[in-house]
């Protein structure tokens, strides 16, 4: 790992695009301030790998069966929530599964 | 037609530029639902449909639900109102006890672009990665 010695007010600059500047000390908090093009994401690292294994052991396939729902799908569209009312599920038209025609064989 | 091969156009395909976290490269999705299956969906990987993801309303769990998405996320998606934006959140099955959202890390979708990303919102903090679903 390349180690810099930087003072707060200083830079470095990463593939000529991505600048890391060090903004302040605030005892043993430094807070960095960073400048990348918007394709490069930039995440705290403990938050991205909790999220990252989630998803990983999230990944299954569309044979899996599925948790019955205590709260019945109608009274999510009737919520007051504004977001809710964005999320409708019924707005992006995803396609309909069409059942194999052989019997699936489950992994 | 190749059902194992299905491309999805229009309406049910989902790009996510940056994919998950963890599945970077997987930058193309269908969104597909069963009937029986609501209010779940599937994003199924189109280069290899062996793979999907379960996701669902966020609200289905946590009806107060509000994410804080950050400007360069909402700038980057293009979202210009609430009523532009489609949001779910992956699902874990977990065979031995109740399946689980991750509120943590919402998957953003413009409705209008069909474009997509799994955003890590400000209050990230605030949501659990592993909330249990209301199971009946």
């Amino acid at each position: 790992m390349l180690i810099l010695s930087r003072k707060p007010g200083e830079s470095i600059v990463i593939d000529g695009r991505i600048i890391v500047k060090i903004v302040r000390l605030e005892g043993d908090l430094v807070k960095l301030g960073i400048e990348a093009p918007v394709e490069i994401p930039v995440h705290r690292q403990e938050v991205y790998a909790e999220i990252q294994k989630n998803n990983q052991e999230a990944m299954t396939n569309t044979k899996a069966s599925l948790p019955r729902l205590a709260v019945p799908a109608a009274s999510a569209k009737g919520s007051k929530n504004k977001a809710a009312a964005a999320s409708n599920p019924a707005s992006p038209k995803p396609s309909v599964i069409s059942e194999p025609k052989t019997p699936a064989t489950r992994v | 037609m190749e059902p194992e091969k299905k491309v999805a156009t229009g309406e049910n395909h989902l790009r996510l530029p940056f994919g998950l976290l963890g599945f970077e490269r997987v930058k193309n999705y269908a969104l597909l639902t069963r009937p029986h299956e609501e209010p779940f969906f599937w994003l199924q990987m189109l280069e290899d449909a062996k793979h999907a993801f379960l996701i669902v309303s966020p609200f289905i769990a946590v009806p107060d639900y509000e994410p804080e998405i950050s400007q360069q996320d909402v700038d980057y998606l293009g979202l210009t109102s609430p009523a532009d934006s489609l949001i779910y959140n992956i699902v874990t099955l977990r065979g031995s006890g109740p399946a689980t959202i991750n509120l943590k890390g919402p998957i953003v979708i413009n409705r209008h672009t069909m474009i997509g990303k799994q955003v890590i919102p400000n209050n990230a903090a605030t949501f659990s990665l592993h909330h249990p679903l209301p199971v009946s």
